[in-house]
């Protein structure tokens, strides 16, 4: 355990250092998620024609997706397509002979940088957050831990998700398109193109059960302080129960893949 | 003139070849094409849960917009982002100079050089997605309005082409900035709405300074009998204007490229 | 004491065929066709410690699939394969931390990072203790002369420089079995020897067992005692070098460019035409008359250029072949 503990802070400076190698990159990346902000602005066109709804007002979507598109900076992982790409070219061999599972080179890589954007975006946020008056994240002390920590199981489950998809690499060469399906079909369910609250009742029900929730709908409806105690146990429950399947799914098919791997050669 | 057609022939022809050689990919993007669509459209369908229209547009209206995005965006996808993403690589490889030793124009040989085949769908399922949003509204748009439409949409493509490469030129002096196509993928995005959905400072900039509203906005209305031919001689003004103003740029920074001014 | 132990080792793949041009492609859309590559059918060797073995063949004659086995980065289809006492394809941690493969083609150096990033990362994952580290690194540094390289970020490095800096961060956690798969290919003759000088070093001050591939018979001459010959998956020699080149190529290429034609006998009588081509020629000359020959060359003949040439690796192979395969 301590071993991986020293692999991970060798790895994380690595993955740091070449966040910083392409800061450009990065600012490139930053600007050009605007996307949430494209849908904010739709819902508040809608409200704008039709009232707020379901009790969200301009305010409520100005600060839902503002914090919105902090977050999915933050656990929107791309980690499939590594997969895709070591197992298809057969460089994933390189990794293989070193005494460390490639889930951890992906891993530190997806931290360095989310840490690096992060440091970019966030003062900025707060900034924007503080000074207009429409955005509004009522948090106690508590709830900003519940928040920090969702935010952060977000990052795991996603990358156990994402991670699960790549290795299906061994078989199928369609991994990446599969995977933009996942996340494609999970955008209705996570609070992505409309707010879960903004669902009927039947829909969020589902959605209440399925993983896309914890990476985004979840942390966003605790920092906007729009859940009780409970609910946010119930959530929290869902994401470590999800986490679990898909780790238990990973090892699975890491195992049958990695024979196959052998078998076939790269 | 002649010369320049049999070159694309060759090749397109070249990378079709090597694209079918990925059977399951050839099926699987047409899939993804026919996912991203329906589920735009479904996205789309949820913002009219809650009201008939917005800023003026029903959601037929809205699929026809829609529609015209993933057109662009296909179009998009198949040509100037393949072409102009490679200028980096050219210009670190060195692969630039045999470009420029050839005796075909170098602007044509970087812009249409390489076709995203496998984009093939996005274009067609967008302009289905259009033509059926039509016939939900029971409208059928008479020529006139079609010439419009087309005026439009290919004034709209050059603006899409224009516009990159003028993002991508400076790459000539700034060499390792890459992925600078990410840029204008994102204020396209914008373009799947209406453009009076922005309001203010916004919608302003979207018309005259990255003029996503004549790529699709524009052409919609068109389709819908809303625009006029003003708005169409305004949009191959700038076309033109655009157009010229990157093969400007493009010349001088090749001459930069080439030591020829110091 | 074996190191390596390979009893018939057997690879197999399944492959899909395809033909060429258009119509090819729009056929391989819709139904393929497969076939059985034999890429090792049936080997056999052991290694003791300490050796240093040159691997040679043709290209697709099984030489990479058979290190790979060795890795453990593929499964035999049949037969036994044993390292250090591992059967490699479980690729236990302890297996793991004690041999190395360096693939010429492919790398681990991060590439927008100095080399010493990597360096520090591996030994972080080989879990080396700092002092060990610090005197492996200065070791291979020294040897590799990388003290210039180590602060530029590796995509600034040339071919040679880049092939140092992997092999040094292959070797921080001291393996003692090198596995190396064609490590000067493609770099120029200064790199190439300093690679050689580096590996025999290397080997002398750690009694590390190497198992190396190449094409270049460069690096099997300056290296290997042993050679092992594989073509189409199957082991044709096992022997000493000097064995194998003296009784397959008793002779030498030599290559002239003639300033004008001249009378077919007139080369017949320095040698046997190997080759002619309207004014070059390519004669084969026994080795030990190789001097006279071209000294008598260059006195009777209009010549414009003249070099001698080894035969190459295939030359010898096909020699080898032809005669019937020999065991020592």
């Amino acid at each position: 355990m301590r071993r991986l503990m020293r692999v991970y802070k060798a790895l994380l400076q690595t993955a740091w250092a070449t966040a910083v190698e392409y800061r450009a990159q990065a600012f490139l990346w930053i600007l050009s998620s605007i996307f949430p902000l494209v849908m904010m602005v739709v819902w508040l066109a809608i409200v704008d024609e039709a009232g707020p709804l379901a009790g969200w007002g301009r305010a409520d979507f100005i600060s839902y997706y503002v914090g919105a598109a902090v977050v999915y900076q933050f656990t929107f992982v791309w980690s499939t397509w590594q997969w895709d790409e070591d197992i298809r070219t057969g460089n994933l061999s390189v990794k293989l002979l070193k005494p460390l599972d490639p889930f951890h080179y992906l891993f530190s890589e997806q931290i360095g940088w989310k840490v690096f954007t992060l440091l970019f975006i966030v003062p900025v946020v707060m900034v924007i957050a503080w000074l207009s008056p429409a955005i509004q994240y009522p948090l106690s002390l508590g709830r900003a831990a519940a928040f920090a920590l969702s935010v952060i199981a977000a990052l795991v489950l996603a990358m156990l998700m994402s991670c699960t998809f790549g290795v299906l690499a061994f078989w199928s060469t369609q991994v990446s398109n599969l995977y933009q399906l996942w996340i494609g079909v999970g955008s209705f369910l996570s609070g992505w193109i409309a707010p879960l609250a903004l669902f009927p009742a039947s829909i969020r029900q589902v959605a209440y059960l399925l993983p896309f929730r914890s990476t985004l709908g979840l942390p966003m409806e605790i920092l906007m302080g729009r859940l009780a105690w409970p609910e946010i146990g119930f959530g929290f429950a869902v994401t470590c129960g999800w986490c679990v399947v898909f780790l238990v799914l990973y090892r699975i098919l890491w195992r049958a893949g990695l024979k196959r791997y052998e078998a076939v050669g790269a | 003139m002649r010369n320049y057609l049999r070159l694309l022939t060759i090749f397109y022809k070249n990378t079709l070849v090597g694209e079918l050689e990925y059977r399951l990919n050839f099926w699987a993007n047409l899939a993804l094409s026919l996912f991203w669509l329906t589920w735009a459209a479904l996205s789309v369908r949820v913002y009219f849960f809650h009201t008939d229209t917005i800023a003026g547009w029903s959601y037929p209206e809205m699929l026809i917009v829609m529609g015209l995005f993933f057109f662009m965006n296909g179009y998009r996808q198949m040509v100037p982002e393949p072409n102009l993403s490679r200028l980096s690589e050219y210009v670190r490889m060195g692969t630039l100079d045999y470009i420029l030793t050839k005796p075909v124009d170098s602007q044509f040989l970087i812009s249409l050089r390489h076709i995203g085949v496998y984009n093939w769908g996005d274009p067609i399922l967008g302009l289905g997605l259009a033509a059926y949003a039509l016939w939900r509204l029971g409208r059928v748009p008479g020529p006139d309005q079609i010439l419009l439409f087309v005026v439009l949409c290919v004034a709209g493509m050059v603006l899409l082409y224009s516009f990159s490469l003028i993002l991508q030129t400076p790459t000539i002096w700034l060499v390792n900035v890459e992925r600078v196509d990410a840029v204008v993928q994102g204020l396209l995005e914008t373009g799947r709405f209406p453009i009076q959905f922005f309001r203010g400072w916004i919608r302003g900039m979207l018309t005259l300074i990255f003029p996503i509203a004549f790529m699709t906005t524009f052409p919609a209305q068109a389709l819908l009998g809303q625009l006029n031919w003003g708005t169409a001689a305004a949009a191959i003004g700038l076309a033109t204007l655009l157009f010229t103003l990157s093969s400007i740029f493009w010349r001088f920074a090749l001459r930069y490229y080439t030591g020829a001014s110091s | 004491m074996n190191i390596i132990h390979v009893d018939n080792l057997v690879k197999h793949y399944r492959v899909h065929h395809r033909e060429a041009g258009l119509r090819g492609s729009v056929r391989s859309l819709f139904r393929r066709h497969y076939e059985t590559v034999r890429a090792v059918d049936g080997i056999s060797f052991d290694i003791a410690q300490g050796e240093i073995v040159g691997f040679l063949g043709p290209n697709g004659a099984g030489k990479t699939t058979t290190l790979k086995c060795l890795s453990g980065l593929l499964y035999p289809t049949a037969g036994q394969v044993t390292v250090l006492g591992f059967t490699p394809h479980r690729r236990e941690r302890s297996y793991l931390t004690q041999f190395t493969l360096v693939m010429g083609q492919r790398n681990q150096l991060l590439w927008d990072l100095p080399a010493m990033e990597t360096f520090l990362v591996n030994q972080a994952i080989y879990d080396v203790p700092e002092v060990e580290f610090r005197e492996m690194l200065d070791e291979l540094v020294a040897l590799l002369n990388l003290e210039p390289l180590l602060t530029k970020q590796v995509r600034k490095l040339s071919l040679g420089e880049r092939m140092k800096c992997e092999l040094t961060a292959s070797l921080l956690h001291r393996p003692q079995v090198l596995f190396l798969d064609e490590p000067t290919i493609g770099l120029d003759v200064t790199a190439q020897a300093a690679i050689r000088d580096f590996i025999l070093a290397y080997n002398q001050r750690h009694n590390a067992t190497v198992l190396l591939t190449s094409h270049y018979m460069a690096d099997v001459t300056a290296l290997a005692d042993r050679i092992l010959v594989i073509e189409s998956g199957q082991l044709i020699y096992d022997g000493d070098l000097s064995g194998l080149v003296e009784r397959t190529a008793p002779y030498k290429l030599l290559r002239l460019t003639l300033e004008k034609p001249v009378n077919g006998n007139d080369l017949l009588a320095l040698g046997e035409i190997e080759s002619a081509d309207g004014l070059k020629v390519a004669l084969r000359v026994p080795r030990r008359s190789t001097k006279d020959v071209a000294a008598r060359a260059l006195a009777t003949l209009p010549i414009a250029d003249l070099t001698v040439e080894e035969p190459s690796v295939e030359e010898i192979i096909r020699e080898v072949f032809r005669k019937g395969g020999d065991h020592a």
